[in-house]
């Protein structure tokens, strides 16, 4: 099977800071990829590039077998910021409708189909402006999905969502994945990892290592995902690497840490 | 009440200010621009008036002196006033002097002149005025009679007939219009420009936030994340706030032709396609802007850096014509001038789409200009 997404050995530099610093990753149809590392890993500005939001500055990618940045791919791919990023004075019904009109090709009963799947049918006349942050999140979701993507791109989807609505989450994911949607989640929790088909450590701009989680835990030699995490660090990234500030990052489930 | 509290809450507040270096600049740097343009302006001698003068005068007879020509007397006073600059004109060419506007005002003497005032001891003048600018045209009619009386002083007893004991002035100015006419007053002349100006400040706000908020709460990322391309998303805000500017302007100018009951000729379709056109330059301006603006204070320090010059400097108040040659060559690089020509040229001379199309033509330059650099920054973002 092909790829969904492929990078090849892409590079994201900000002047001098290696954002994203030589990355291959391969990530196969209808699997949930889980993206993990702490804050400031290089997450977004991957998945950032994955949308051509950004221009490598060495490297490639390809997503849906056509390398970005690809405006005509865009009508395919769902994005989900990691702050929710909606208008705060229409209402969701609103929101939605406009991402829907910016994908074209929508039917109407969509909107209010894609609504009442994130649970928010009774808010839909809401403006957004009166929603918690939880509802927003759903709202969010809801417009990355309203054109029905082949590809799923959410960054830090659970971030300061309560646990419940964090297991709500993630039967839609498993839901889409089943359909045949393929999903890349970035997550700083550990403990999301299981709920993802493969995963990817990220640390300073680099994959550590690639694989499904107990293939990850086994290669290590660890019992847990988080020690594995820091035997890659340490084989990954030389002698200097593994300081605990960076892996203090970390957050524990349901904190949240918006950067 | 504590004092420390105090103290310390004025401190953070002065603090946080100085943190804002931009702010710190403007709010020292602004008020002496704007004082300075006041200085300028106020200051500026009032620039020399050209005045046609048709002389055809033949003057009278006059025994012991020869002849005696009133016109010419009155000719040479006008041009010792040194407020206007005399060009001779022919009878056929005053209206088109006056439109090309190489005068503002034509004096018209007629071959009888000097037989008329001999006859009835008056002096008619017939003045033909430009007329789009009621208070330009009032200040010549009263400095030509002005240099009348002072011309006529003595002729009296030349003219065998006496000046003395008549209660009723020597001198009547006889006024028609080349454009607008009397009944046109100051407020008619400003009105236009006043409709331009507003319409252009709102829309400019306007997109300047709204784009401010689509930057800060992460829609304009979102956005770029959807097929929508930039030269789309650029046009989508011209258009929503293009209309919402025809409504705006639709609102203002009933209200002020009839509540206000300001005079027009031109045709109103004509005006709309202006404050139209003003509207967009104001979306691009806006646009443009708000890409180096962090915040929405930010946003309101544009004000007196992008608005209240082109205000002050556009002709809103003062003729961009009389303007010290520097600032003249700054008011050509603003949208503003050429609406506001566009303006008055519509409502005041009543002209059409065949004689204000160079400025429209300049303007739609200006918004492309503005446009492109716009989506340039939006570019410079992301991708």
């Amino acid at each position: 099977m092909d790829a969904v997404v492929e990078t090849r050995a892409i590079h994201k530099h900000f002047g001098a800071i290696r954002a994203v610093d030589g990355v291959d990753m391969a990530v196969r149809p209808g699997e949930i990829y889980g993206l993990l590392g702490p804050n400031g890993s290089g997450k977004t500005t991957l998945i950032r590039l994955l949308v051509g939001l950004l221009r490598p500055t060495e490297g490639s990618a390809t997503v849906l077998g056509r390398a970005v940045p690809d405006k005509s791919l865009l009508a395919e791919v769902g994005y989900m910021t990691q702050a929710s990023a909606l208008y705060e004075d229409l209402t969701v019904r609103e929101n939605v409708g406009f991402f829907a009109e910016m994908c074209g090709g929508v039917p109407r009963a969509r909107v209010d189909e894609v609504i009442a799947l994130v649970d928010l049918g009774e808010r839909a006349n809401s403006v957004v402006r009166t929603l918690s942050g939880g509802l927003r999140q759903r709202a969010s979701l809801a417009c990355a999905l309203v054109h029905r993507p082949r590809l799923l791109l959410l960054d830090e989807p659970t971030v300061g969502v309560d646990p419940q609505l964090r297991a709500t989450f993630w039967a839609y994911f498993r839901g889409l994945a089943n359909d045949g949607v393929t999903l890349i989640v970035s997550s700083h929790v550990m403990d999301e990892a299981e709920r993802c088909d493969r995963l990817g450590f990220m640390r300073q701009g680099r994959l550590l290592a690639e694989g499904s989680e107990r293939e990850l835990r086994d290669r290590a030699g660890t019992a847990t995902l988080e020690q594995a995490f820091i035997r890659f660090a340490e084989k990954g990234l030389g002698p200097e690497a593994p300081d605990s500030q960076s892996l203090g990052d970390f957050g524990s489930p349901g904190t949240g840490g918006a950067q | 009440m504590s004092a420390k509290r105090i103290f310390a809450i004025a401190r953070r507040v002065m603090r946080q200010i100085r943190h804002d270096r931009r702010t710190v600049a403007l709010m020292i740097f602004a008020p002496m621009l704007m004082l300075t343009l006041g200085a300028i302006l106020f200051r500026s001698d009032t620039a020399v008036i050209p005045l046609g003068i048709v002389n055809e005068d033949e003057g009278l007879a006059v025994p012991m002196s020869g002849r005696l020509v009133i016109g010419e007397r009155i000719a040479e006073e006008l041009a010792a006033q040194g407020t206007f600059a005399i060009k001779e004109l022919s009878r056929d060419q005053i209206d088109a002097s006056l439109r090309g506007g190489t005068v503002d005002a034509v004096l018209v003497l007629p071959a009888d002149f000097s037989a008329q005032f001999a006859q009835t001891r008056q002096a008619v003048l017939d003045l033909r005025l430009e007329g789009s600018n009621p208070s330009l045209s009032a200040g010549i009619a009263a400095r030509v009679t002005q240099a009348a009386m002072k011309a006529l002083v003595g002729l009296g007893s030349l003219t065998g007939a006496s000046t003395g004991g008549e209660s009723k002035l020597p001198v009547t100015v006889n006024a028609t219009y080349l454009y607008a006419g009397a009944e046109f007053d100051t407020m008619d002349y400003v009105a236009p420009v006043y409709i331009g100006v507003l319409v252009m400040f709102f829309v400019f706000l306007l997109t300047c936030v709204s784009f401010l908020r689509e930057r800060s709460q992460g829609t304009m990322e979102r956005l770029m994340a959807t097929p929508a391309s930039h030269a789309e998303i650029v046009l989508g805000y011209m258009a929503g706030l293009g209309l919402f500017a025809l409504i705006q302007s639709t609102v203002i100018l009933t209200f002020t032709i009839w509540v206000l009951k300001i005079h027009y000729l031109g045709s109103l379709a004509l005006l709309f396609l202006v404050v139209i056109m003003l509207a967009l330059t104001g979306v691009s301006l806006g646009i443009l802007a708000s890409a180096f603006a962090r915040n929405e204070f930010q946003v309101v320090q544009f004000i007196p850096l992008v608005i209240i010059p082109q205000a002050l400097l556009g002709g809103t108040f003062w003729a961009v014509e009389d303007l010290p040659v520097y600032l003249r060559l700054l008011a050509y690089a603003m949208p503003l001038t050429y609406a506001n020509r566009a303006l008055r040229d519509v409502m005041l001379k009543g002209w059409g789409l065949g004689d204000i199309w160079p400025n429209l033509l300049i303007l739609a330059a200006i918004v492309a200009a503005l446009t492109f650099l716009g989506a340039r920054t939006m570019r410079r973002e992301v991708a």
